[in-house]
């Protein structure tokens, strides 16, 4: 029903109708004062008309009247019948001081000596609306004293006919105007309105990511209105595309120091057990014939290449660059601990790491791993050497819950309001990019973000499992 | 040159301005005097023709102006006659018994080939009175009251009843023309009216439609036609050149004309006894009332 609210209706139908509306109450307002003018110009027009008329008829029917004469009283209104046939008297009747007729153009309705009719008595002129006659008076008098009144009935028919007439052409001439301004005032509304729905389009198709210019060939005169609001789009999208760009750029740049840092800190890995390794082979060389050393060396060999090859499959899956859309297990978190452990080691750091996620969770793992990874970065390197760092991970109700705590000094507040306020969608000026990241992943999963601390920093994360998050209703 | 011609145009001057007097004093003496005829409405609405016709017939054969002279009343015309301030006039049998020593009958008509017609009691068409009695309580008109079939007639026959008009009837009123009284009953104005026979016969020819809406309730006897009549102290010269011209109306174009007009077929000479049955319905009225 709210869709059908008369706000919801679109401008092109609005406006027309609005024009109607008032086209409509301008079209009654004149019509009613026209028919007023003209009832009373009929009405001025019978009394005028009357007037003469009952002139003429009581100098006629005066002396009649003064003798009482009813022939003299008759033949007069017989004789006047010709003369006023515009008047068109229907009916006359001469009525004497006592109230009794002293003739009528139809004697035998009203025989002479009868009562003078009900309706005939004297009242003012009224033009009722659906009368077909009215009745008009004259007293008559001789040096001031009454000798009685003449009474007509007159035919309006035709003046009720004419205000009809008038009244059905305003109702129709009204009605065309009204119509024709009504289509009018659509074309030319849905004409003005074009370019709007257009730029509304083109505003529309934005919010699915797709700001795409209006190009300069279909642009209207700059010094339009709907000119300058193209350009003003133009010049919005034209920014956006530059500032996605610029992120872009941005991200493809952290990943890469990610990289760099990482290679290395693979390269130390690898590194470490080489020495064992060497050592284990010239053990083989030297004392290849015995089967006691030649086994321990060889177990040597194993172990050694067993770290390095988890390390190098962590670090592979990790930076494929792929997307790693399966639900996350026990290990991927296992495996973020082998990527952690050598900067921890670097800086001196204690690993406080515990999970009691069995199986997998319905949330993608790559996402999970890249939010845990830079929080784990960023917590390594906020912490003081010597400093404990602590990860959780479990799953209760759904819900995948990630804990990583360090004794730093605390995120600034910049970094707190880009974790916490899900609008916040600005790059940091500087540095920083890995909690973007975070802030980022933790909207598309629309996961909650919890923050305690200083002192230390403790950010708890919360992600639903992808089934609760379908029946969330779509992120805006 | 000066002096010669100053006389000579007075003289002019003088002989033309006595020639002018003589001009004008000699029509003054020896100018027929116009002759006066009264008339009152007879059937016609508009009579205006048949009065320059009668002008014109009469004064051609009298060799003298005739000025037809109408009133609306029959007593205004009789009263003129008898004062001698109208030569001649058409008047009711009625008024002429009433003034029978003081006028004399010129000439009579000729109706249907005799000097007489009757009166109509008459009534509107779906009337089913049959006789006067039919009519009591009726609004009735009357033609004249110096008419005799217009009120003298019916007047003698309620008489004749014990009765009057004002009693009989529950009004009546005057129309002065029998044409009135014809269209007051068919007006339905008044329910009954009387009326002369001969008006309504012709206005049943000429008015049909008119006419129509009326019937004939009661006929009286055959009576002395109106006469026409001249003082008694009129010039007896005058008189009979009056008497001559009507007599004589059927032998000329323009006469017979006037005869056709009237639906009258001529007149003859008459005589006061011809209306000695007016007389006898005057008593007979005067005794009732």
């Amino acid at each position: 029903m709210r869709a059908l609210a008369p706000r919801r209706w679109p401008l092109a139908l609005r406006v027309p109708l609005l024009i109607t509306l008032l086209m409509i109450g301008i079209a009654a307002a004149i019509s009613k004062l026209v028919l007023v003018r003209l009832e009373a110009t009929q009405a001025a027009h019978v009394e005028e008309l009357s007037g003469a008329y009952l002139d003429g008829l009581s100098t006629a029917l005066l002396p009649a009247m003064i003798r009482r004469d009813p022939w003299e009283a008759f033949d007069a209104l017989d004789r006047s019948r010709a003369r006023y046939r515009g008047v068109g008297a229907l009916r006359v009747l001469v009525v004497l001081p006592d109230g009794t007729v002293l003739a009528a153009s139809d004697p035998i309705r009203h025989p002479l000596g009868a009562a003078s009719p009900e309706e005939a008595s004297p009242a003012p002129l009224r033009l009722e609306p659906g009368a077909a006659t009215a009745w008009i008076h004259r007293a008559v008098s001789e040096g001031g004293v009454p000798v009685g009144r003449i009474a007509a009935e007159v035919d309006v028919m035709a003046l009720a006919a004419e205000r009809r007439a008038t009244l059905l052409a305003l109702v129709g001439v009204n009605a065309a105007l009204t119509l024709l301004f009504a289509i009018l005032g659509w074309l030319l509304v849905r004409r003005m309105l074009r370019p709007v729905l257009r730029l509304s389009e083109r505003l529309g198709r934005a919010a699915e990511g797709r700001l795409e210019p209006i190009p300069e060939a279909e642009l209207p005169p700059a010094d339009t209105e709907v000119g300058r609001a193209f350009r003003h789009y133009n010049a919005a999208a034209a920014a956006i595309a530059e500032r996605e760009a610029l992120l872009t750029r941005l991200a493809e740049q952290e990943r890469r120091a990610l990289v760099g840092r990482y290679a290395s800190a693979m390269a130390h890995e690898v590194n470490n057990p080489l020495g064992g390794l060497f050592n284990a082979v010239r053990m083989i060389q030297r004392h290849g014939d015995d089967a006691d050393r030649r086994s321990r060396a060889a177990s040597l060999l194993e172990r050694g290449l067993t770290g390095i090859h988890n390390i190098v499959r962590a670090s592979l899956i990790l930076w494929r660059g792929e997307a790693d859309a399966r639900p996350v297990s026990a290990a991927d978190i296992d495996d973020l601990r082998l990527l952690i452990e050598s900067e921890a080691r670097r800086r001196d750091l204690v690993l406080d790491w515990q999970h009691g996620i069995e199986g997998s969770f319905p949330a993608p793992a790559q996402a999970v791993r890249q939010i845990a990874l830079n929080l784990l970065l960023n917590a390594c390197a906020a912490s003081p050497p010597g400093g404990r760092i602590t990860v959780r991970a479990g799953v209760a109700g759904g819900v995948l819950t990630l804990v990583v705590a360090d004794e730093g000094p605390g995120l600034p507040v910049e970094a707190r309001r880009l974790l916490t306020d899900r609008h916040e969608a600005g790059v940091p000026q500087a540095g920083g990019l890995g909690l973007w990241t975070v802030a980022r992943l933790v909207r598309e999963l629309d996961a909650s973000v919890q923050l305690a601390g200083p002192p230390g920093t403790h950010v708890t994360i919360r992600i639903q499992d992808a089934e609760h998050r379908a029946q969330l209703p779509a992120a805006a | 040159m000066r002096r010669t011609a100053l006389p000579a145009r007075r003289r002019l001057h003088r002989r033309a301005l006595l020639a002018a007097a003589a001009t004008l004093a000699a029509p003054r003496a020896q100018a027929a005097r116009t002759v006066t005829l009264g008339l009152t409405p007879v059937f016609l609405d508009s009579d205006i023709v048949l009065v320059r016709q009668i002008e014109g017939h009469i004064s051609a054969r009298l060799g003298r102006p005739v000025q037809v002279v109408k009133r609306r009343t029959y007593r205004e015309v009789t009263s003129l006659l008898v004062a001698g301030q109208l030569d001649a006039a058409w008047i009711c049998g009625y008024p002429f018994v009433q003034h029978r020593d003081a006028l004399e009958i010129l000439a009579v008509p000729l109706y249907r080939g005799a000097p007489l017609y009757r009166a109509y009691l008459i009534a509107r068409q779906d009337r089913g009175a049959a006789t006067l009695a039919g009519l009591r309580g009726d609004i009735h008109a009357f033609s004249d009251p110096d008419s005799n079939s217009g009120f003298l007639v019916t007047s003698a026959m309620l008489a004749d009843l014990g009765t009057a008009p004002g009693a009989f009837f529950a009004r009546s009123f005057f129309t002065y023309g029998h044409r009135n009284v014809i269209r007051a009953v068919a007006a339905g104005l008044a329910q009954s009216g009387s009326v002369d026979g001969y008006v309504w016969d012709v206005m049943a020819d000429l008015e049909p439609a008119l006419v129509g809406a009326t019937r004939i309730v009661q006929a009286s006897a055959p009576m002395g036609f109106p006469p026409f009549a001249t003082s008694r102290q009129a010039d007896p010269g005058l008189a009979r050149a009056f008497r001559d011209a009507l007599l004589t109306m059927p032998e000329t174009a323009d006469g017979r004309a006037i005869l056709a007009t009237l639906r009258l077929d001529g007149f003859v000479a008459g005589s006061p006894g011809l209306f000695d049955g007016i007389a006898a319905l005057s008593r007979r009225a005067r005794a009732g009332g």
